[in-house]
This record gives C-alpha cells, structure tokens and sequence, in this order.
C-alpha cells in the first residue's frame, strides 16, 4: 500500500531535496528509483526528472558492480527483506 | 593530476592486521604512482548483495586521492592479480561540478574517520553482520 502511495505524487525527489549529485554509496538515496526486485523504476511511476534520473541510473549501477545493491532478485536468490540493504 | 575514488573489497576470510596490511598495500601504489592519497573510507564488513568467488561478505574500503593518469592502470593491474580483492572499481570526478562534489565528499569522510575510531566500527560491523546471520 505504502507502495503504490509512492507513485501517485509525480514530482522529482531529488530535485525537491536539491540533490547535485548522487553517491552510489549512499544506498538511501537510490532506493526511490528501487523497485522492490531492484529494478531501476521508470521517470513515469516515480516522477524523476530527466536529469536526476540520468544521474540516479548511472549510481544505480555502480552500486551494483561493487555489489552493495543485487543485479537481480529471483526465485532462487530472493532476499528475505528486500529492502534490508537499503533501509 | 585527476580525483579519483577507488572502492575495493578484501576477502573476508582474512584476519584484521591482514585486511589492514592489504589496505596499506593498497595505499602505498597509489604513492608510489605518484598519487596523493586525500582521504580513506573504512566501510567495514558488509553484506555483499550477490556472491562474489564463493564469498556472502566483503570488507569494504574506498580511497580518495588524486593521481596522474597512468597511474590507475598501474594500481587496477596489480588489483586485479590480487587474490585477496574480491572486487574494486575506480570513478574519475573530471568537469568542474563533479570535483567540487567530490571535495564535499573527501571533506565528510575525512571529518567522520578522525572523530571515530576506525578499528573499533570494524570490529562492531562485523559483529552486526555476524549476529544477522
Ligand atoms: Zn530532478
């Protein structure tokens, strides 16, 4: 429920908290563009300016090389609380 | 001379004065590159999100410095031929905007590592991971 809310304000979260820059260590940050398998969300469903989604994407997969977020989450490597890393 | 950050991460299986060893090893090429070490991020031991050479966790570390250019092909080299390295990626902070970030960056790691003491979060993160599992 709490997820779904997320979408429906259709503004940029970065841009609102003037956000310059995002460090793909500072999990916290990338989490509103996480879907819950950790997919990068879409510009239509969180709202993401252009550029902050730019910005965001390329954090996103810095994150994942240096394995601080999962590539993917599936059947066999589920995490019990996805959002456990990030939280 | 170009910013430069460079996260690794040390196998797990390594004692505490081995992981720091590694950490030094790491420090002096940068040195002998050339380079100006500006300021070291110990993130600890951490939960690695997917598994890397058969390893769940991973001590982390980022170092800060500035180098000439030949120099990261020198230090991901010798990072590479390292077995205890799990993994490492280096970002270079290039236009005028993404330094500047970069400065704010070096500022509030070199600011938390002197007010904590490092050894001490080492050891409390690897308990954390320790007793999550
Ligand atoms: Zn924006």
């Amino acid at each position: 429920m709490a997820e779904r809310r997320k979408f429906k304000k259709r503004y940029c979260r970065y841009c609102e908290q003037k956000v310059e820059f995002i460090d793909y260590k500072d999990l916290g940050m990338l989490k509103y563009s996480l879907s819950e398998r950790y997919k990068i969300m879409p510009r239509r469903l969180t709202g993401n300016c252009k550029k902050h989604q730019e910005m965001v994407t390329g954090a996103i997969k810095k994150a994942r090389q240096t394995a601080l977020i999962p590539y993917i989450v599936d059947r066999k490597r589920v995490v019990e609380n996805p959002f456990e890393l990030i939280k | 001379m170009n910013h430069y950050e460079t996260l690794f991460i040390i196998k797990p299986t390594l004692t505490e004065e081995e992981i720091k060893s590694q950490v030094e090893r790491v420090k002096s090429i940068i040195a002998n590159q050339n380079g100006e070490l500006l300021a070291t991020q110990d993130m600890g031991m951490r939960k690695l999100a997917y598994e890397i050479d058969k390893q769940n966790r991973g001590y982390y570390t980022v170092v800060y410095y500035t180098a000439p250019a030949d120099a990261i092909s020198e230090l991901e080299r010798q990072l590479r031929y390292n077995e205890e390295i799990l993994r490492f990626m280096t970002v270079k902070y290039s236009n005028k905007k993404e330094i500047a970030q970069y400065k704010k960056m070096v500022d509030a790691v070199s600011k938390s590592s002197s007010s904590e003491d490092t050894t001490k979060k080492a050891s409390e993160a690897t308990e954390a991971s320790e007793s999550a599992e």
